[in-house]
């Protein structure tokens, strides 16, 4: 396959062959993980800056280490707020990075369309987005389905329900887009206020009850909930919340036997998911964190221009 | 002052195309309507069949002048105004200093006409220094030339605030013009909330949110027998509000976008969240779109405005989340909407659109300028010129205006102003006219 993607904002424009191909290559570079001396010289030579603007540890460190295995160079640039509120446009960052000679810019950002709009600014770099505000978080939809998908094997059919605060996920609506292309069901359950008021415009169901929403799936991805949401008044208190949607061994046992248990990443112990479901046999959270690591290496790989 | 004289033009008067083909102008005033007129000695303007309409008026626009012009001021605003076939243009007060004292109402009146372009009328804000917590002298404001009070940029902040106001005004002084939005179910806001928000994960701004102060100003508007005018509508809601508001014989008017009538939320999808198309209503869905089409052709809204939004490069070229609200469109807002016209709704007269951007709004003015927006023998010779063959790429590089940031940019569109006069003076022509 010729591989067409340079930037990566979000996989709405993305094939399933080109999905699957990309799995195809993450199983290869987990290989990579697993030997003694864990580099190949895919990206020698090429410049790779992780800009964040917002913290995140796991993405970043990450994305780290999937670049330092493909032997690329790294610079961490973490800057604090939005480039506004330090003083300097965007555009003046992305015409710092050109500069710099950056090849490969992979961009947290807390605003909605900045990593388009850096791509858009910029006249060779690659930029792959690591987050954009609540839109797309393209590479946590390529690891999540990286995960199910050696779990599940062909994804074609299966039911997925994604449970939480859909409202304010970005990795909701990535992982939306990417398990549809894949042919699975999608459904989405949580409370109202934390819904988008046209949930179908994602081409997806929604359902109230949890209990229905996880009905014969063949996972169960629950969604970070952030407390100081209940001070905005979405939903009226933590305790509440848990013991509707929050997923404990109750609500897996309406999923098919075996159903996955899925998080982004970092959980609430007994908010939107209880220990016994983190911890328990169901639970793949630690290999969707490792799977993060191989996917994150395939998609620099033939993004950065391993494959040609 | 000499005579011109405009033969073979396409003559609309303000409400109808007429038969008659020529007008003379004399002293700044049309002292004669007629067929094939002829007057030796007077300048000629030979229309070649082409339209001419009484200079467009519009009720919205902001010039950032005083404090802010580095986006726009009087003079470029003005000047971008003639270039777009405008000969009135009503500028808002929510600059910083706030347009809320007489003599700020003289200031913009007076740097305005220093432009030679189009005329510029000041409105006054509702609230003092637009805080929304006592009424400004709005008496004196409307001696020194205010011709709407608002605190456009948010609603007026209470209820008792804007009844006060419309109690104030009643029918003796200028309306009160209301930014509808309810603060409230805004704040945060990004962009409409429905297909776009749900898409994007930008904070939603429901319709509601304009339906709520649209009732709210009915309501009080049947207690106080106050009038008000209800700019930029959006949603499919408030029209309808404001459609049985005048039926029920309230008075009440409003005005709607040039960008809410041509463009809805799929613009902002489309374009990959440019901030471009970031404004303040968001734009709505295509059923909002279609109720505010509807609303013209049965007369719910009067007029058709810009909400001309000029911001700096630097401020609006940003990720969409980061960038101000506003769309600049002087210069291309009529040739957007003959364009949209003629591919969407060419069955909607062009006598409808042309009323919604000459005698309807010109109605809605203070007494003074009430004979604005028509031609007829004695009315003041504001006119302008259109081409409707006339095809061009918007090129907001060759602006007027000083806003450079525009969602109509590298579009080619069809049916252009191409000249422009103010009291028979002529203050613009398009440069492939010369």
């Amino acid at each position: 396959m010729t591989w067409r993607h340079r930037s990566v904002i979000d996989l709405d424009c993305w094939t399933r062959e080109e999905l699957y191909f990309l799995l195809d290559q993450a199983r290869h570079m987990e290989n990579v993980m697993d030997r003694p001396v864990k580099k190949v010289p895919a990206l020698r030579g090429k410049m790779c800056v992780n800009l964040f603007f917002e913290n995140s540890t796991r993405t970043r460190v990450s994305f780290e280490l999937a670049e330092k295995m493909l032997s690329a160079d790294v610079v961490n640039w973490s800057v604090s707020g939005s480039s506004a509120s330090k003083g300097e446009t965007m555009r003046d960052t992305a015409w710092t990075l050109e500069a710099m000679g950056a090849d490969i810019v992979v961009m947290r950002h807390g605003a909605v369309g900045a990593a388009q709009y850096l791509a858009s600014k910029l006249k060779r770099g690659i930029v792959l987005n690591a987050g954009d505000g609540t839109h797309a978080h393209p590479t946590q939809a390529l690891l999540d389905l990286y995960t199910a998908w050696k779990h599940l094997g062909d994804l074609e059919g299966r039911k997925i329900a994604l449970v939480g605060d859909v409202l304010h996920s970005r990795v909701a609506r990535s992982d939306v887009i990417a398990f549809k292309t894949m042919g699975c069901d999608v459904v989405l359950s949580g409370p109202p206020t934390m819904m988008p008021r046209e949930a179908h415009a994602l081409g997806v169901s929604y359902e109230r009850d949890p209990r229905k929403a996880v009905a014969n799936a063949d996972m169960v991805y629950l969604l970070r909930i952030q407390r100081e949401r209940q001070q905005d008044g979405l939903f009226p208190s933590v305790d509440e919340y848990h013991r509707w949607w929050g997923a404990d061994e109750e609500l897996m046992k309406y999923a098919k036997p075996g159903a996955l248990a899925m998080h982004p990443g970092p959980i609430n112990r007994g908010v939107e998911i209880a220990s016994e479901v983190a911890d328990g046999h169901q639970s793949v959270i630690l290999e969707q964190v490792r799977s993060g690591v191989a996917t994150r290496m395939a998609l620099l790989y033939l993004c950065g221009g391993g494959a040609r | 002052m000499g005579k011109t004289l405009f033969k073979d033009f396409k003559i609309f008067n303000g409400t109808d195309f007429i038969k008659e083909d020529s007008l003379l102008v004399e002293e700044g005033k049309i002292a004669k309507i007629g067929c094939g007129l002829e007057c030796e000695g007077a300048d000629v303007v030979d229309g070649n069949g082409r339209l001419l309409t009484p200079g467009f008026i519009d009720l919205h626009a902001h010039f950032r002048d005083p404090g802010q012009e580095w986006n726009e001021d009087l003079k470029s605003g003005a000047r971008a105004g003639a270039a777009g076939g405008f000969t009135t243009l009503v500028a808002m007060p929510n600059t910083k200093p706030a347009v809320s004292e007489p003599a700020l109402v003289e200031y913009v009146m007076s740097h305005g006409a220093a432009a030679h372009a189009a005329r510029i009328l000041p409105a006054g804000c509702v609230s003092k220094h637009r805080e929304g917590k006592e009424i400004c002298e709005m008496e004196k404001m409307a001696e020194a030339g205010a011709v709407f009070f608002t605190d456009d940029g948010a609603p007026v902040a209470t209820s008792q605030l804007l009844r006060l106001a419309l109690l104030y005004t009643g029918h003796v002084l200028p309306r009160i013009m209301e930014h509808p939005e309810e603060i409230s179910l805004f704040k945060g806001g990004q962009v409409h909330e429905g297909r776009v928000s749900a898409l994007s994960g930008l904070k939603g701004i429901p319709g509601a949110s304009e339906e709520i102060d649209v009732a709210r100003g009915i309501a009080l508007v049947r207690e106080t027998g106050g009038r008000i005018h209800f700019t930029h509508l959006s949603s499919a809601g408030a029209v309808e509000l404001i459609r049985n508001a005048k039926r029920a014989g309230l008075e009440i008017t409003c005005d709607t976008t040039f960008h809410h009538l041509t463009l809805n939320e799929n613009a902002v999808i489309n374009s990959g969240y440019n901030a471009r198309f970031k404004v303040n209503p968001p734009l709505r869905a295509e059923a909002d779109q279609k109720a505010l089409w509807e609303g013209l052709q049965d007369g719910t809204i009067d007029a058709i405005v810009t909400d001309h939004a000029p911001w700096h490069m630097d401020e609006k070229d940003e990720p969409f989340q980061e960038a101000p609200f506003g769309i600049a469109s002087l210069e291309c807002a009529a040739a957007v909407l003959l364009d949209y016209r003629a591919r969407n709704y060419p069955k909607v007269p062009l006598e409808l659109l042309f009323t919604k951007m000459t005698s309807s709004p010109a109605a809605l003015l203070t007494e003074k300028w009430q004979g604005l927006g028509r031609i007829e023998e004695g009315a003041c010779a504001d006119l302008t010129v259109i081409d409707e063959e006339r095809t061009r790429i918007v090129d907001c590089r060759t602006w007027k205006s000083k806003a450079r940031c525009c969602p109509w940019e590298g579009i080619a569109l069809t049916g252009w102003p191409v000249m422009t006069y103010v009291e028979g003076n002529k203050i613009w022509q398009d440069e492939e006219e010369l």
